[in-house]
């Protein structure tokens, strides 16, 4: 085998890496270039403009009110999923005492499971597609179930407003995440010792202090990663942003992801896009080394 | 008579009325409040029902004097009564009506097989485990359905349990913090416990880089510095090697002894119980069969199971023949009193008896003085004494026998030996009841 080893591996290892290579790497590589050019993407022609179209983005304020939805959600999209992620688990795995001492989950956790999962299931297309009928402003299940209890005066255009707009979407951004989340923290936290969660009871730690003091904690590592998924995610948000609202009303949900995109297809200039492009993959990478910077502690060993 | 309503007196505001129900809501003159502030203490008050618990700072200055100041501070008494734990999906009790009084300071042991419910009586004790039905109580105070931290118990679990992201410091200070104790405070009592349990020089180290027995010095110590009305301990010796176990055994039962605190230790080490206790509660399959002394529990065993887990080698137990004298074993009788025979021969005894005798009960006698002949199959010098192991024919089967005897006198292997049971040292229980008679 030892002589054999290197051909073997090679044979293994090749083919994948240069898919990769071609398909993934090599298209980041060509925007770069193309960041550098008018390219208006139909014809062949093109001019290399240098740094023209960086300066032009510096200026451009659509961007910038672009990249201030990405730093909302970017603040908020982690924060409130993890949060919630992290309530749930602790209530699925550890926070049904029913004001006894005993570790478990409470009472049909199971079930709750699988409901907190099944967003995940969904692909992101047909999230958006169903939370696009939800705020159906007058057939949507939302203002149907407010004017259903007499709540009329806050029935809204959800997607078509302005002022609302931003937050349906962050609301959906969400709700299909948690789930995940809740069952990543579920699993680190069956990892922790019960007697832990046992002698904080004694020790006179209620659910709250048991979250805060002792499972955030002890599940720093995970939160850790969970964070930096989320940042990556709430830098990209195009998907959601692009099947609910295209980026409106009046560019209120206007996301970096979406206006490369607008640039490109939509107006036709792929050099400009792709200068959007390479902005985005800086800051991006910069967010998550910032992320594992920040959130790096001491790794804790369980006993 | 009617009787003029009293005027309400505008009421003042109950000082430490958000704590604990236990604690009786005392209400305090304006005065009195302006005085207890200036002193310090207002938060250290608390009133338990009839004495005083935690008022160290203004009853003894605040001259470091919080710890232990023996009986000063509340002890309980425990008690189980037919308190019983079945788990969900078994028919079978895992702890079978206990009925259990543990005294004001005292050291109980439970011990028995695994399986036998002890870890889970301490538990439902811990208001870690459900009691389903029957009661458990703490200086009367019913305590069956409170959550563990109303209990007011310290525990200390078998792999200890210590928060691996708290530095030894903050493991010990975590309950105090919680219940909002002043930072001074905290630091005494904490300083006072690592020095009791030699931890000085570890406090600010994380668990993962201590030894085995300073992790369990720690345990204890977290224990210690809540001054709880009970402590629980769950096996705590048996992650430590043999030579710290020893040491660290007699440790606890000095830092019980100084302490006064009312003490439940599990263990199914029967050598822990008995150097420990002040008594010993054996239990089988969540049975309680024997509450007693170390003393007592070896001298006078209530039933066969007792005998037989309690001592090391076990006692010699064997169900004989009866006749009017006693226990039939072959050439010997071993005599039993008139009461003795009446109560073997009762409950469907069937004319058979159930004779115990302990290893160092007994003498190797020569072949003419009517001793059991034993053909011996294993030797162990202990040092000081030996053990002789081996085989003897008793109403026509094979049965072992253990016997200690003093080194000088030590057969060699294969070598008959007669062994005679010291007269009044055996132990006799019913054949089908297997209690003592």
């Amino acid at each position: 085998m030892r002589h054999g080893k290197y051909p073997l591996l090679l044979a293994f290892l090749l083919p994948p890496l240069a898919i990769y290579g071609y398909f993934v790497v090599s298209p980041y590589a060509q925007t770069f270039l193309v960041a550098a050019t008018d390219w208006q993407g139909l014809s062949p022609d093109y001019n290399f403009v240098g740094l023209d179209n960086f300066k032009r983005l510096w200026h451009d304020e659509y961007v910038w009110n672009a990249l201030l939805h990405n730093v909302w959600l970017l603040l908020l999209l982690p924060v409130l999923t993890i949060a919630l992620s992290l309530f749930l688990a602790t209530m699925l795995n550890v926070g049904g005492r029913g004001g006894r001492g005993t570790v478990r989950g409470v009472r049909g956790s199971g079930i709750y499971k699988v409901v907190y999962f099944a967003p995940q299931m969904l692909s992101v297309s047909i999230i958006g597609v169903l939370w696009t009928q939800i705020y159906d402003p007058r057939g949507g299940l939302l203002n149907g179930l407010l004017r259903a209890v007499g709540l009329d005066g806050l029935a809204q255009v959800w997607l078509g407003d302005p002022n609302f707009a931003f937050w349906a979407l962050l609301a959906v951004m969400v709700w299909s995440n948690v789930g995940f989340y809740v069952v990543l923290f579920g699993a680190a936290m069956q990892a922790v010792p019960r007697d832990i969660y046992e002698a904080a009871a004694l020790d006179g730690a209620g659910r709250t202090r048991t979250l805060l003091r002792i499972t955030v904690p002890l599940l720093w590592d995970t939160i850790q990663v969970a964070w930096v998924y989320l940042a990556i995610i709430a830098m990209d948000g195009f998907a959601i942003v692009q099947i609910m609202t295209r980026g409106g009303p009046d560019f209120s949900t206007d996301v970096v992801g979406e206006r490369l995109y607008d640039t490109s297809f939509g107006e036709s200039k792929f050099g400009y896009g792709s200068a959007i492009g390479v902005v985005m993959f800086f800051l991006t990478l910069s967010i998550t080394v910032l992320a594992l910077r920040v959130t790096r502690r001491e790794r804790i060993e369980l006993s | 008579m009617v009787r003029e309503p009293l005027p309400v007196r505008p009421s003042p505001r109950p000082v430490s009325g958000k704590r604990d129900a236990k604690h009786v809501r005392r209400v305090w003159e304006p005065y009195q409040i302006l005085i207890l502030t200036w002193q310090g203490g207002v938060r250290r008050l608390c009133w338990l029902p009839g004495r005083v618990t935690y008022a160290r700072n203004l009853l003894l200055g605040s001259s470091g004097t919080f710890l232990p100041v023996k009986g000063f501070f509340s002890m309980a008494t425990v008690s189980y009564r037919k308190a019983t734990r079945i788990y969900p999906g078994t028919q079978k009790p895992a702890v079978d009506a206990l009925d259990l009084e543990i005294q004001d300071g005292e050291f109980l042991v439970l011990v028995g097989p695994s399986g036998c419910g002890k870890s889970t009586s301490l538990r439902m004790l811990a208001g870690l485990e459900d009691v389903d039905q029957g009661g458990i109580y703490i200086d009367d105070r019913d305590v069956t359905n409170l959550p563990p931290k109303a209990r007011d118990i310290a525990m200390v679990f078998q792999n200890y349990a210590l928060y691996p992201h708290m530095t030894v410091y903050e493991n010990m200070a975590f309950a105090l913090k919680l219940r909002k104790t002043p930072k001074h405070e905290i630091d005494v009592r904490v300083k006072k416990a690592a020095q009791m349990l030699q931890l000085e020089d570890y406090l600010g180290r994380k668990p993962k880089a201590l030894s085995g027995g300073q992790r369990q010095r720690v345990a204890m110590g977290r224990a210690i510095v809540r001054e709880p009305q009970v402590f629980l301990m769950d096996e705590p010796l048996s992650n430590l090697d043999a030579k710290l176990r020893v040491q660290t055994r007699s440790q606890i039962a000095g830092l019980q002894k100084e302490l006064g605190i009312t003490t439940v230790y599990v263990t199914h080490d029967q050598i822990e119980a008995m150097t420990m206790g002040h008594r010993v509660a054996v239990m089988l399959d969540g049975v309680l069969q024997q509450v007693a002394s170390p003393r007592e529990l070896y001298d006078r065993p209530q039933n066969v199971f007792v005998a037989g887990f309690i001592g090391s080698p076990a006692m010699n137990i064997k169900k004989v023949q009866l006749n009017q004298d006693g226990a039939v074993f072959a050439s010997l009788v071993l005599p039993l009193t008139r009461e003795q025979l009446a109560a073997a021969r009762a409950e469907g005894g069937d004319n058979q008896v159930i004779v115990g005798f302990r290893p160092e009960d007994c003498d190797l006698v020569s072949a003419s003085e009517g001793g059991l002949p034993i053909e011996v199959e294993l030797v162990e010098d202990l040092g000081a004494e030996a053990n002789v192991y081996g085989h003897a024919a008793v109403n026509g089967s094979n049965e072992r026998f253990v016997v200690r005897t003093d080194r000088r006198h030590m057969p060699d292997m294969g070598e008959t030996v007669y062994i005679k049971p010291r007269v009044g040292q055996h132990h006799a229980f019913n054949a089908a009841t297997e209690q003592r008679i």
